[in-house]
């Protein structure tokens, strides 16, 4: 008897640390954010712009890139992120180089499990990249990908598709984006979630913040870099959505 | 000895069901339609996540697009047959909000794709054949009973272009039959405009003698009960076609589609007694579908 409750004793001892690290396994990224009080922003959109041609395109499978630099979008991002943001948390500026995070944005592998197991390389950046400043997390914003068409085609990032059909062809400008949050500490994921589309009133479907328009958005019509009505366009849609999206992952308040 | 085959009728037990499950659906699509929110294209329900992460699998903290609906499909009664049997089946499927869905043929199996490069995809399939009983057909009256078969293989599917695509799938039975069979298809994929798009492109199968056997073999008991002369499956059975789909939103929630898929028995089976005095070699598959979408938020 005595033995018995002995040993009860010892596996009670071992399994209460187990139990521990599970439940600090399973919390979710709200119960883990109600520690934060700093958080940093890195916004790593790109400086480039895709244009797609989809549908019937004959053997046409690629995409043209224009730099779009001179939009400064990440700025813009950072700026209005962090004025969302600072309603609830203590916004700290970091210093980094966006150019690092373009290329290191998570695509996915080919193996698709190996996603779900895989570390994460924004994790590795973040560590060699932003860790002397220490905020409590970060918040880094990159670029998403949207299947287009009916193929497994993808786009990412800001850009213009123009899809064409035997009876006719239309514009979509899209700003395909996902939020990450960062525990500053661990680096580990807390959160991450890909702006949703703004309304899905549109048959021509992209996961993500986008829009029909007209020709004169088109890369075609001049230098997209030059065409002003395209950016204030793709800024509109970065604007409007990020409110949402920072307020489905408890960052600032939803509208 | 050829048999007379009377038109295929469902019992009032079964049309009882059928009206039931029509009103149930039609119920369904009323109430969503009743709803505004739904209608006007935006979030139709936000639910609240799970109230823990689970290690390794991705967050469910998006915004999904669920869809619902019915399809009605009439396809041969059993495989050979010349009678039509009517089969409404739902329509569900749950993805992330705005993705445009991929192109599936009516042909397509139910796949995960394990390797994804985009153009090319490759990973597992399986099938359900349903068993064959002999009092569903009169056609089948004397013949033995076939237990259900479940197919497991691999698909690869590519797409040269945004326009064209091709799929092979290979499945070795278990269960009913097992045998090896193989589908491949190609199918352009025009989009006519906003919202509506064809697609069309010719099939080719190829089933082993082991496959088609439980179906196709007649033995002396089984000739001697449905007066059909003995008959044993010897090499491949192949089948050859063609399919076309039709699909058109009519809103960006609402959309209906409609498929045919031809394919005619070559070979092997088709020399089956069953499939020449009782039933045909060309196969005809025709079906009709009403979908409806909405988005669900999980916060």
């Amino acid at each position: 008897m005595l033995h018995h409750l002995r040993s009860t004793k010892i596996l009670s001892v071992l399994l209460f640390p187990i139990l521990i690290n599970a439940c600090a396994m399973f919390e979710t990224g709200e119960a883990k954010l109600k520690r934060v009080r700093t958080i940093s922003i890195i916004s790593a959109m790109g400086d480039e712009l895709s244009f797609t041609r989809s549908g019937l395109n004959g053997m046409d499978n690629h995409s043209q890139r224009y730099s779009i630099k001179s939009w400064k979008l990440d700025d813009a991002i950072v700026k209005q992120a962090g004025a969302l943001i600072a309603t609830h948390f203590q916004v700290q500026p970091i210093a980094y180089d966006p150019e690092l995070f373009y290329s290191h944005s998570g695509k996915d592998s080919p193996i698709t499990p190996l996603n779900l197991i895989r570390d994460d390389p924004l994790k590795q950046l973040l560590r060699t990249q932003a860790q002397q400043q220490s905020p409590d997390a970060y918040v880094v914003i990159v670029k998403a990908e949207s299947t287009i068409g009916p193929s497994n085609r993808t786009v990412e990032g800001a850009g213009v598709v123009k899809y064409n059909a035997l009876f006719g062809s239309c514009v979509q400008i899209h700003a395909l984006y996902e939020i990450r949050v960062y525990d500053g500490h661990t680096l580990d994921l807390l959160e991450k979630r890909p702006a949703a589309p703004l309304d899905n009133a549109s048959v021509t479907k992209l996961a993500g913040p986008s829009r029909i328009v007209d020709e004169s958005y088109m890369p075609s019509a001049g230098d997209p870099a030059q065409n002003e009505k395209l950016q204030a366009a793709i800024v509109t849609l970065i604007e409007r959505s990020l409110q949402p999206t920072l307020g489905d992952l408890h960052l600032a308040d939803l509208q | 000895m050829i048999q007379a085959v009377p038109g295929h009728f469902p019992s009032p037990r079964v049309l009882i069901r059928r009206r039931l499950f029509a009103s149930q659906v039609l119920a369904l699509f009323g109430a969503l339609v009743a709803f505004p929110a739904v209608a006007l294209g935006q979030t139709a329900f936000t639910v609240p996540a799970l109230p823990f992460n689970i290690p390794y699998l991705p967050s469910p903290s998006l915004d999904w697009t669920v869809k619902i609906g019915v399809d009605g499909t009439m396809t041969p009664s059993f495989y050979g047959s010349k009678n039509f049997t009517f089969s409404p089946s739902p329509i569900f499927s749950i993805q992330r909000a705005g993705s445009p869905e991929k192109f599936t043929s009516s042909l397509d199996n139910p796949s995960i794709a394990l390797l994804d490069f985009g153009r090319f995809r490759l990973g597992p399939v399986g099938k359900f054949v349903a068993a064959r009983n002999a009092s569903s057909d009169n056609a089948l009256s004397g013949l033995r009973k076939v237990s259900a078969a479940v197919e497991l293989g691999a698909f690869a599917e590519y797409y040269p272009v945004d326009w064209f695509r091709t799929r092979l799938e290979v499945r070795n039975g278990f269960g009913g039959h097992k045998g090896v069979a193989g589908d491949l298809s190609a199918d352009a994929i025009i989009p006519l405009d906003q919202g509506f798009t064809f697609s069309a492109g010719p099939r080719l199968s190829l089933k082993n003698a082991q496959a088609v056997s439980p179906y196709f073999d007649i033995n002396t008991a089984e000739s001697l009960a449905s007066g059909l002369p003995t008959f044993r499956v010897k090499g491949t059975t192949t089948s050859a076609g063609a399919g076309a789909q039709l699909g058109y939103m009519l809103t960006s929630q609402w959309e209906v589609h409609a498929n045919v898929e031809y394919e005619r028995l070559f070979n092997g089976a088709a020399k089956s007694p069953l499939v020449k005095s009782r039933g045909s070699p060309d196969q005809l598959t025709f079906g009709l579908g009403l979908s409806y979408s909405f988005d669900v938020k999980v916060k």
